[in-house]
């Protein structure tokens, strides 16, 4: 490693190069440029992040497999015999742990990303850096958590004899997808909260909601018709249809697919808006 | 080529919307501009219309009450704030200095801690690579370096926090009462390299109470007073003016109980002020008036032989008189915890006119050991009082002395008588 790839690492232009600043803020080409130079920030925050995570636990990463397998017993027992859900074909408990996965990361990350800001006013305070690194490092601290609980997942459902096939390829694009959306939704929660400190007390009943309007525990198809159309402006059940459909080789809903995806779209522009909008007072604000 | 460009820089703060008062739903509700009557909310302005110019290489203080805007200037020239008017050009790597330590974490080890803290000061990790040995060395941390934080001692903690600070090079460095903090030998240290910097051709901008600390690394300095830059000028007219408007805690300081005050385990300074010997606190003296230095401080763990030592330095950083208590009851005796109050009394008629700053210190001898030392910890004018009964007498002019006693003057008149020489004393006739 030169110290010129070093120097790259410096939140300020490299030396011939002028700052100016202004009132009204960063111009958004620069902004680009700002987050590329701050990448060594970045990845020591999400490092710290897991270190620290599973520093002092005797399971450590292991928690990363029990976190869902926890809640994929009580559903099992509880709603197994009561719904008796179509799952086609596949054994419920391997349906609801396939679906906990990506849930488990998403919960797990937008709850920790949402108090980025506030947990960090002190920093913010002394020191500038790109603000959206913080919440998005505490996303990408996630990331290391779903890899293991997917290779669990996965090790699975071939021991349930579901044979690896061309549609696993787009696991990987539909990992791409859930990231982006967890880090518009962490940024967007982490301004909110920066503004009203009620978002902290609403997040844990929001988080609960939104897990049970997922389709994780029942299959989209046991929700009344008019409701089901609806089901994919929930990006998060876009996610669990295409990681299960792609698993199990059940027949994709691609309207419901569709829908999520520009739902995803939606919130993300929307994130990023509300983001710009504070970044700049995020120092008075928080 | 300017190294720093400020221009008409002003920064508005909505009172009321400020840390700890946070917007509440109704009032969104009701739109941001709700009804004027209902907010308490005024605008303030922190800085007013501020312009600067700096060349490559300067070392410019900041210095001002606290409140003036220093912290505020300095926080838009770090980005951390957003101005509401004016505009700031930086030519060069930026990097700022706060706080040191910022985003330390007392669960993950002092490598790890280095490498974060770097990173948030800007550091690329192939700069980190490179520097880290020399970080580490110069932390002297030794085999705690693979060790949590957490079990640091705080001398420990601040070292290697301002060992990664240290060795920050961008081509500005905004540094910010970083020598507030820690013991005398750690504030050395934190001198030492901030000189090195500024001989290094660095451009350096130091906001500091210190204004000995401003006076010795600085050749220019910036007076803000009410957000309006007041003067811009030589260190040394700046600190006379800024000490002689009472700027610098006039006559009287406190410090807060707890850990922060100067001080280390065994004692701690709790406060300091000029006072009379009727009890009142001064902070202008007339050169014909006694006054007393006192200064209080908390004996936290009974310890041998304490010495408090109070000096005065005037406006041009010479120091004009240093005392320590020799003749105390508790020579050579273990103080009892608690606290203490001395006072050492300068005689009237014995400072020049002028601004003066006090410096408190605590040491111990045996084994030597300085407890601490508080530069600047008060201010006061020294005035002088034109006419009868003081050192000035009838004359008119300026006077540069650094002292200016009232000295006994004996006469000896010869009148060509060999024999008939006679002594006397001023006021009796010959």
């Amino acid at each position: 490693m030169t110290s010129n790839l070093g120097q790259l690492g410096q939140h300020s232009p490299a030396r011939s190069e002028l700052t100016v600043i202004v009132p009204s803020g960063v111009p958004f080409l620069n902004k680009v440029a700002e987050y590329r130079r701050c990448r060594t920030l970045f990845v020591f925050l999400a490092l710290r992040d897991v270190m620290l995570r599973y520093r002092q636990t005797l399971l450590g990463v292991a928690w990363a497999v029990v976190q869902p397998l926890l809640p994929m017993a009580i559903f099992t027992v509880v709603f197994a015999r009561v719904l008796r859900p179509a799952t086609g074909g596949v054994p419920y408990w391997l349906f609801v742990l396939a679906g906990l996965a990506p849930w488990t990361f998403f919960a797990g990350a937008i709850n920790a990303a949402a108090s980025t800001f506030i947990n960090n006013q002190g920093l913010l305070n002394k020191v500038y850096f790109p603000r959206a690194i913080l919440p998005g490092a505490a996303v990408s601290a996630f990331l290391l958590d779903w890899l293991v609980t997917s290779l669990f997942v996965i090790s699975l459902v071939v021991w349930q004899g579901y044979r690896p096939t061309m549609a696993w390829l787009f696991l990987p694009l539909i990992v791409v997808v859930t990231a982006v959306l967890t880090m518009s939704v962490g940024l967007a929660l982490a301004s909110l909260m920066a503004m009203y400190r009620d978002v902290k007390h609403l997040l844990p009943f929001l988080i609960q909601i939104w897990l049970f309007t997922t389709p994780i525990v029942y299959p989209p198809s046991l929700l009344p018709h008019q409701i089901q159309r609806a089901v994919g402006l929930n990006p998060m059940a876009g996610v669990v249809e295409a990681i299960r459909s792609c698993l199990f080789r059940t027949a994709p809903d691609w309207s419901l697919l569709t829908l999520s995806l520009l739902s995803t779209l939606a919130i993300s522009l929307a994130a990023l808006l509300l983001f710009h909008r504070l970044e700049a007072d995020l120092a008075e604000q928080v | 080529m300017k190294s720093i460009s400020v221009r008409g820089l002003s920064k508005e703060f909505i009172l009321g919307q400020r840390k700890g008062q946070y917007r509440m739903l109704h009032q969104w509700l009701a739109g941001r501009e709700s009804n004027p009557k209902d907010r308490k909310s005024a605008p303030f302005l922190a800085l007013n219309d501020v312009s600067f110019d700096v060349e490559p290489g300067e070392v410019i203080g900041i210095v001002g009450r606290n409140g003036a805007g220093k912290s505020t200037l300095l926080k838009i020239l770090a980005r951390i704030l957003r101005p509401t008017r004016g505009r700031v050009e930086l030519r060069g790597r930026v990097g700022s200095l706060l706080e040191i330590g910022a985003g330390f974490h007392g669960e993950l080890t002092g490598r790890e801690n280095i490498f974060l803290n770097a990173a948030i000061l800007g550091m690329g990790h192939g700069e980190i690579v490179d520097k880290l040995d020399e970080i580490v060395d110069f932390a002297q941390v030794g085999q705690h370096l693979d060790e949590p934080v957490k079990t640091y001692s705080s001398g420990m903690y601040l070292r290697l926090a301002f060992s990664v600070a240290a060795h920050l090079e961008p081509e500005i460095l905004l540094v910010d009462e970083v020598l507030a903090v820690g013991d005398a030998a750690f504030q050395k240290k934190c001198m030492q390299r901030i000189e090195q910097v500024g001989k290094r051709g660095q451009t350096v901008l130091l906001v500091s109470h210190n204004i000995q600390a401003v006076m010795r690394l600085c050749s220019r300095a910036l007076l803000i007073d009410q957000g309006v830059l007041k003067l811009d000028g030589p260190v040394h007219e700046v600190a006379a003016e800024y000490l002689s408007t009472g700027g610098g805690n006039a006559g009287e300081r406190v410090y807060p109980e707890g850990p922060y005050a100067p001080g280390d385990g065994v004692v701690r300074l709790r406060h300091v002020r000029i006072r009379s010997r009727e009890g009142e606190t001064l902070a202008a003296v007339e050169l014909n008036q006694e006054l007393g230095l006192e200064m209080e401080f908390q004996v936290e763990e009974s310890a041998l032989s304490l010495f408090p030592t109070l000096s005065i330095r005037n406006e041009w950083g010479n120091e004009v008189l240093w005392s320590t208590d020799v003749d105390s009851e508790w020579h050579g005796r273990r103080r009892p915890a608690g606290r203490y109050r001395v006072t050492a009394w300068v005689p009237p008629n014995f400072l020049a006119a002028g601004a003066m700053t006090v410096t408190a210190a605590m040491q111990s001898f045996v084994p030597r050991r300085e407890h601490f030392r508080e530069e600047d910890a008060v201010s006061f004018q020294a005035v002088d009082s034109l006419g009868a009964g003081t050192a000035r007498g009838d004359f008119i002019g300026h006077i540069g002395a650094v002292t200016r006693p009232k000295l006994e003057w004996t006469m000896e008149y010869e009148n060509g008588d060999p024999a008939g020489l006679s002594v006397s004393t001023p006021g009796r006739a010959v």
